[in-house]
């Protein structure tokens, strides 16, 4: 059987998509794994073809001219964005352009405040990503409380809370064994809409703490310590989103 | 004078990136007058909203403006053209799991000549294509992908994860080298 990383490691590492130290980490198994090694020969070689024989199809000649002689007629909509914007400009901008153009100021945005984020917080991260690459989100997949929590409580010596909180539009999707920088621990899985979100959860004795929110690589993170057990929620969910659904899933189960 | 310097300010910004724009377009439009249109309406509107960029990569905002003309340009000369398929999820999801890496020489793929790889890249699902030629040729990171096809960003991962493993499968099937058992 092929090594279980060959799927996803070899893509994210071609991809550039880990920084240090787990790039170190990501190169080291590869350096030790002839699957990995493969598939990321494999990604490589896929790269290297795509960018050199896809045909690249470069502007026609005379194109920048047309867009230079047409630019001066458009003018700025000067007129404070209201509801007629899509009639302001007929056949213009859709409203769902309007969103994507926030949506991208907002995202931009919401990735700027970094720093090295603690090993927790990338290893989750990591987990978090393996889960939604791997399509393997659950062990026990279901939205009934009362399942996930002893099935989790008797492979785990924690016991986190766990609550179909579907009626505030986050329903539980089902619980796993998982692995965050290096602690054993349980992923509790939720739903929001299209995202999904991890709540992993490892013993980690020490006094209770409040909310800390990060955002890294393009994912937003709570963390919290409560009743000895750590625990950080990951998801590509809107930050403030997030931090309501933490400030709920920490709560006692019902 | 405002208007010249708006004018020159966006310019110097957006021209540069006019190769990458008409190539994502032409793409998508499968062929270079509707692209050429696409793209045309695509730097107006940029230029209109040209206030409502505040910085950030120039070109992930107008990447995701030109792909916003196509779909609206799709909307009015094609209409009831299925464009954007549903996720196919079982098969792709299957295939995630039972690929085994293979030498890249098995997989010959330095036989594969131009035409070749476009006519596979057409038979790809659109949602794919884009994925792939964002990553690959444009080189950009998951998030800015994620920003363009205005998809989350777990989900867009998995897209680009699948539209690399039906490339493949479309060119195994195409090329069945030695050992092809298994897929
Ligand atoms: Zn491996």
């Amino acid at each position: 059987m092929a090594c279980d990383r060959s799927a996803t490691l070899p893509a994210l590492l071609a991809d550039g998509a880990f920084r240090q130290p787990r790039r170190f980490l990501a190169e080291r198994h590869v350096g030790r794994c002839p699957d990995c090694a493969m598939a990321l020969d494999e990604r490589h070689a896929a790269k290297t073809m795509l960018r050199t024989k896809l045909p690249f199809h470069r502007a026609p000649p005379g194109l920048a001219a047309r867009i230079g002689a047409a630019l001066p007629r458009e003018t700025p909509p000067v007129v404070a964005r209201r509801r007629g914007l899509s009639q302001t400009f007929a056949g213009g901008l859709a409203s769902g352009t309007i969103g994507a153009l926030a949506g991208v100021a907002a995202t931009l945005l919401a990735v700027l405040p970094l720093g090295a984020p603690d090993a927790a917080v990338q290893g989750a991260i990591d987990s978090h990503i393996r889960s939604l690459m791997a399509d393997h989100l659950t062990d026990v997949a279901t939205s009934d409380q009362h399942t996930v929590k002893p099935w989790l409580s008797a492979r785990l010596d924690v016991s986190p809370p766990v609550r179909d909180m579907a009626d505030l539009g986050f329903p539980l999707v089902g619980g796993r064994l998982d692995y965050v920088a290096g602690h054993k621990g349980a992923a509790v899985v939720y739903r929001h809409a299209k995202h999904v979100i991890n709540v992993f959860a490892w013993a980690a004795p020490g006094s209770d703490t409040g909310f800390a929110e990060r955002a890294h690589q393009g994912f937003n993170v709570v963390s919290w310590r409560r009743g000895g057990i750590a625990y950080c929620a990951v998801s590509d969910l809107e930050p403030d989103q997030l931090a309501a659904f933490a400030r709920l899933a920490s709560g006692p189960a019902s | 004078m405002a208007h010249d310097d708006r004018k020159r300010r966006f310019e110097l910004l957006a021209l540069p990136h006019l190769d990458a724009a008409f190539n994502l377009a032409r793409w998508l439009a499968g062929n270079s007058a509707d692209a050429e249109d696409v793209v045309q309406d695509a730097y107006l509107r940029a230029y209109r909203y040209f206030d409502s960029f505040h910085g950030g990569e120039f070109r992930v905002w107008l990447l995701s403006i030109v792909r916003n003309c196509f779909l609206d340009w799709v909307k009015d000369n094609r209409s009831g053209r299925l464009l954007f398929q549903p996720e196919p999820a079982g098969e792709a999801d299957d295939m995630l799991w039972s690929e085994r890496p293979r030498d890249p020489e098995s997989l010959l793929l330095d036989s594969i000549d131009s035409q070749t790889l476009e006519q596979l890249m057409l038979r790809l699902p659109i949602e794919y294509r884009e994925v792939l030629l964002l990553r690959e040729v444009e080189d950009l990171s998951y998030k800015e992908i994620a920003v363009i096809v205005n998809t989350p960003l777990g989900t867009t991962m998995s897209r680009l994860a699948r539209a690399r493993l039906a490339l493949r499968k479309l060119w195994l099937d195409a090329h069945p080298s030695e050992p092809a058992h298994g897929l």
